[in-house]
């Protein structure tokens, strides 16, 4: 397990224990992250499971990748840490990961 | 629903709220040899496997050599992400209700107003009217003579080309029917629509293709499984979500009185139950291991059953056959299921469905003395391996 603190943007933090192997957003989902929608299931083809990881963790995470691109670019959200969840798969290297989650996921 | 709180629920019993799933026990017919996966987890594993190809609706007759002219519900791999991606900001929750939400209110103002004229009306032909308009909009069908006239043209095709059985014979029977339902919609839909936006490029299908010089045959097949999908599948979701509505005041009321959040989690458990689709084929490329129970040997094929993963209580949790909308908040799953597929083929539609449904019943259930006249008749369509529902009549007060 490796702790991932999701920030809302109110202010609000929730630190979940989350499981390596699975999608950040199967975490989020499965500890009650509410910011985190995933009305797709994790197919990337919905864009309601966005996160803004923090500066010091994106080069970890990895940039956006070309599946997620249609989606981030159809929600109009231009963060330049934003990523899908449901693409980034949680490893122990993630240990401590920093996320931001937006205001609105539609 | 009460039934949230049936804790010591025995397995596999409690209430069943089904209602076409005595008619699809009855009619579904996997492809022949085809494996049944029911499994929740194993079923999702295998639709997401970058391993199988899409082996539903006679794909196996579908020659992929030239991937330009076929729809890209046939395609797998690099081809399919590409084709889905090009235009999957035409489905993007953003986009539903920035830009088609604004078409589903006009259509819903002319519904109510022919309703409220008529006094009452059937059911299927008014959300069939919804399903049309919205998915004619986003494809780009914008210039046909009546938006009736091209789901029925549409239809037309539909029907043939699933029927379609292998030999000579059969060929020549298939094209005798096909060509000339495949030339009415060219002359009096695709046509006129590509003329328009060769003139006027808009934000749709149609102006995508146009851009990207896609071939004549490529173009017919696009639209069709983007719109015939779209307008076939939403028309009787549409019904049987107003059925269960009707017929169950207190659901009726939570749906009128909770927000869009929960109109959409009743709506999804309603079609975890009913799912217009049922079966999903895939073939392995490759041999298919996974860590949730899946296991395809290369060459297989194997047909997943929604309505058996739908209703899996690893995932649903006691009473699976129950209408609860708490279920998939409890179970933390994504409120459908397997009802819009999973993986790379997942319904592109599925948002829009889901919003014009709730956009529909949300104003049909606001209209004074709104009533169901007759119960719809529910029937099987061996074509689609899914439930129609027919004759249902709504009425409300005059405006």
């Amino acid at each position: 397990m490796v702790a991932i603190r999701f920030i809302a943007v109110d202010g609000s933090a929730q630190t979940i224990d989350a499981t390596v192997g699975i999608s950040l957003m199967e975490n989020a989902v499965a500890n009650g992250v509410e910011a985190i929608e995933a009305i797709c299931g994790g197919n990337a083809y919905c864009g309601t499971c966005r996160v803004h990881v923090e500066p010091e963790w994106r080069k970890i995470t990895g940039p956006i990748t070309e599946i997620e691109e249609p989606m981030i670019e159809a929600s109009g959200d231009t963060d330049p840490g934003v990523r899908l969840s449901c693409q980034i798969e949680v490893t122990e290297a993630l240990e401590g990961l920093v996320v931001h989650t937006p205001e609105s996921q539609s | 629903m009460s039934s949230a709180q049936v804790q010591g629920c025995p397995v596999r019993h409690g209430r069943d709220d089904r209602k076409s799933a005595r008619l699809a026990d009855a009619n579904l017919q996997p492809a022949k040899n085809a494996r049944v996966v029911g499994s929740f987890a194993a079923a999702r594993e295998i639709l997401r496997s970058p391993k199988v190809r899409q082996a539903g609706a006679s794909a196996d007759q579908i020659d992929l050599s030239r991937p330009e002219e076929i729809s890209f519900f046939f395609l797998d791999g690099d081809k399919h992400r590409k084709r889905r991606a090009a235009v999957a900001g035409l489905f993007a929750p953003k986009t539903i209700v920035t830009r088609h939400r604004a078409v589903m209110d006009r259509t819903m103002d002319a519904i109510v107003a022919d309703l409220q004229g008529r006094g009452s009306a059937p059911l299927d032909e008014l959300s069939w009217q919804m399903a049309v308009d919205v998915a004619a909009e986003i494809v780009g069908l914008t210039e046909s003579d009546s938006n009736v006239n091209l789901a029925n043209r549409v239809k037309a095709v539909l029907d043939s080309s699933v029927s379609r059985k292998p030999g000579f014979l059969n060929t020549l029977l298939f094209n005798a029917k096909m060509i000339p339902r495949v030339g009415k919609f060219w002359k009096h839909d695709l046509a006129p629509a590509i003329e328009a936006r060769k003139r006027q490029p808009k934000d749709d299908v149609i102006s995508y293709m146009v851009k990207e010089n896609y071939s004549k045959k490529g173009m017919i097949m696009e639209c069709l499984s983007y719109g015939g999908a779209g307008m076939m599948t939403t028309r009787e979701f549409i019904v049987m979500a107003a059925w269960h509505l009707f017929e169950k005041p207190e659901l009726r009321e939570r749906f009128l009185t909770g927000g869009e959040d929960d109109q959409f989690a009743i709506l999804e458990e309603i079609l975890r139950l009913e799912p217009v689709a049922s079966l999903l084929h895939r073939k392995a490329a490759e041999p298919v291991e996974g860590t949730q129970g899946a296991s395809v040997q290369e060459g297989e094929t194997v047909c997943v059953s929604i309505r058996e993963a739908n209703t899996d209580e690893a995932i649903t949790g006691p009473c699976p056959y129950e209408l609860d909308p708490d279920r998939a908040k409890r179970m933390k799953v994504v409120g459908p299921y397997l009802s819009f597929g999973d993986g790379p083929h997942r319904c592109p539609g599925a948002q829009v469905a889901l919003h014009e449904t709730r956009v529909f019943l949300d104003r049909l259930f606001r209209l004074p003395g709104i009533r169901l006249v007759s119960e719809p008749e529910i029937q099987w369509n061996p074509q689609i391996q899914g439930y129609e529902l027919r004759g249902a009549v709504v009425a409300c007060d005059p405006a």
